[in-house]
């Protein structure tokens, strides 16, 4: 059985009914397998930040309930573009372009609402306020999904580098939205939007768009974990010419998920006007920066083959409270750029050692 | 450990499913199992092929030998389909065929054992068996694309059985198997979904004296199933000794077909460079 044992692995005392020809070690128990996980120590790095930032902030502000929901509404949009985003990168493609899909989807559909909502009564009443926000979802998202398209016909048919393709839509898409709203906003979208969705919660606690998050999560783990679309996603990005020789259909593949990934930024664009009644198209720029940092810290290969939407969760959870929680620690907002960057830095640092040590990849 | 040996532990005859991905092969009867002739391929200025030829009839391991250049890969990437010859006629299952892409290669029966495998190492022994073939639950969760990986863990578990393949484990991802146990498994999924012919490209590259030897009683064990076996191969000692025929590819037109029994080592090696007939052209 002398075979079996390799130089230095800690595991090397194999049971004897092991065929010594296939050199098979014993499985890793669950909770180890657990904390392999790069996204489980995420997790862990989370709780020590809120438990942290309660402790220092002011009457423990940062645990109270408001506090909490704001945090899962500031989540919710960052949530959103990163799970698109992590679909893309498990078949080996970049998106940059998420924050300007998110900012002319928005300002398109908040132009779809007030058009068809039309001016407001004496009491703040609207006509067909229903059917305006309706369309408005549906446009916010349509514009989301057929940028999403364009992004993902560049890379797949044109065979433009993902990172240049997103770059470039990236600028097309904030200018053509600053060029629709000649450099302002469009404000004033009907506020019933933000208390009706935007701002309220669900039992009063849990607000809706970050339901519209969670439930996109949990739909996006079980296509990837359950369905055929999720294992072809992850061969694709696991090795491209492999996917190819197996039959898929890459290309059409690779534009199928940066519709996903465009549909859900256009998604968060609705979410966008909901909470706050008009657009915000300065105000998205750092959105690939965040998006990407969730995607990566929380254990999703830059390199495709491997998504771990959980880990996506968690990341998202670690960048937000690291941004809420410097601001109510009185630190000037700018500060939060500057450890989300480090965050990505180290994180991807810590990883590549990681992988070198255990000589994976 | 008892999900660690789950396909090594070979105590039960093979479930009907695995039957049922071999029967393919003896329902359908044919003669030439796969077979390219007079094919010609220009790439610029390089006449890559020049009239190759290749048949392969059921039931037959049949070994494509050649310099390096004279064209082997360019010819067996025309059989299945991905790259489009110049001229020249191809014939699966004693039908005249025209592929555009690998599908319609795999559609006829025909696959092939790339020599970079063509796995893709993040996903589990499973899902590479089974890519671009999943198999789905039936009704509404089979409609929504959801996957029945017990089935497919079963077939597979058969499938790798019947040829005597032995893996740790198919729920790993394959980047923890080892080199031969990668390659055993390449073929071990062209000969699940190859129901006519199943080509290999350099199958015993990459490989030990003992492994090279097993992927060569593979070969064996698939002709015996009714599907033609084409090799594409450098090992001559080894496969000249367990193939049927020898095709051997000189400057891109074929210089020999003959049964593997009337060659030795030295006369392929002699074709192979073009012995005589340099001074005779």
């Amino acid at each position: 059985m002398s075979t079996v044992m390799s130089g230095r692995s800690r595991r090397a005392k194999a049971p004897d009914d092991l065929d010594p020809d296939i050199r098979a070690v014993a499985p890793q128990s669950p909770l180890r397998r657990l904390f392999r996980e790069t996204g489980t120590w995420i997790l862990v790095l989370d709780v020590f930040l809120v438990l942290l930032f309660g402790a220092l902030s002011d009457n423990f502000v940062f645990w109270s309930q408001t506090n909490v929901q704001a945090l899962m509404i500031n989540g919710t949009e960052a949530l959103l573009l990163a799970l698109g985003l992590a679909m893309l990168l498990g078949a080996g493609a970049f998106d940059l372009s998420v924050g300007s899909n998110l900012v002319l989807s928005s300002v398109l559909g908040a132009l779809t609402i007030k058009g068809i909502a039309g001016p407001p009564d004496a009491d703040g009443n609207y006509h067909n306020l229903g059917v305006a926000i309706l369309l408005g979802a549906v446009v916010c998202i349509g514009t989301g999904v057929v940028y999403g398209i364009v992004n993902g016909i560049l890379i797949a048919y044109f065979d433009i580098n993902s990172l240049i393709a997103t770059l470039g839509t990236m600028g097309i898409g904030t200018g053509a939205a600053l060029v629709i709203t000649q450099g302002g906003d469009v404000t004033s979208v009907p506020s019933q939007l933000q208390s009706e969705f935007g701002l309220a919660s669900l039992w009063g606690f849990l607000p809706y768009p970050a339901l519209v998050a969670i439930v996109a999560a949990v739909v996006l783990w079980w296509l990837l974990r359950y369905t055929r679309y999720g294992i072809r996603t992850l061969a694709l990005g696991s090795e491209r010419t492999s996917a190819e020789r197996a039959g898929i259909r890459v290309k059409r593949h690779l534009v199928s998920l940066a519709a996903i990934a465009g549909g859900l930024a256009g998604l968060a664009g609705f979410v966008d006007i909901s909470r706050y009644g008009s657009t915000a198209v300065a105000g998205h720029v750092q959105d690939p920066l965040v998006a990407i940092t969730a995607v990566v810290i929380g254990g999703t290969l830059i390199e495709g083959g491997k998504v771990s939407i959980v880990g996506v969760i968690w990341g998202t959870v670690l960048a937000i409270v690291l941004q809420t929680g410097l601001i109510i620690l009185g630190f000037q907002s700018f500060y939060q750029l500057i450890a989300i960057g480090v965050v990505l830095i180290v994180a991807v640092g810590l990883d590549r050692y990681r992988v070198r040590r255990r000589g994976d990849r | 450990m008892t999900e660690g040996t789950e396909n090594a532990a070979a105590t039960t005859p093979s479930p009907p499913a695995a039957a049922a991905t071999a029967g393919a092969a003896a329902d359908g009867h044919f003669e030439t199992a796969i077979a390219g002739r007079h094919i010609a391929k220009r790439f610029g200025h390089v006449q890559a092929l020049t009239d190759a030829n290749v048949t392969v009839r059921a039931g037959e391991v049949v070994a494509l030998f050649g310099d390096n250049g004279a064209g082997k890969s360019t010819f067996l990437k025309t059989l299945i389909g991905m790259i489009k010859p110049d001229a020249g006629e191809f014939v699966v299952a004693d039908r005249p065929v025209s592929f555009s892409s690998i599908r319609d290669a795999q559609d006829a029966g025909v696959e092939c054992v790339h020599q970079d495998l063509a796995l893709a190492p993040d996903l589990s022994v499973v899902d590479n068996m089974f890519l671009g073939n999943e198999m789905r639950h039936r009704g509404v969760l089979g409609r929504l694309g959801v996957v029945n990986r017990r089935e497919m863990t079963e077939r597979a578990d058969a499938a790798l059985r019947e040829l005597s393949i032995k893996l740790p484990s198919l729920k790993v991802d394959i980047s923890a198997l080892s080199g031969g146990q990668k390659q055993a498994l390449a073929v071990a999924r062209a000969v699940m979904w190859g129901h006519t012919a199943v080509l290999m490209d350099e199958p015993t590259a990459a490989l030990g004296a003992r492994q090279s030897a097993i992927v060569c009683d593979l070969m064996r064990t698939v002709a015996e199933r009714g599907l033609g076996v084409l090799v594409v191969s450098h090992d001559l000692p080894r496969v000249l000794k367990v193939a049927d025929r020898v095709t051997i590819l000189w400057r891109g037109v074929t210089a020999l077909e003959a049964p593997a029994a009337d060659l030795t080592v030295p006369d392929v090696v002699a074709t192979m460079v073009g012995y005589g007939r340099d001074n005779a052209a």
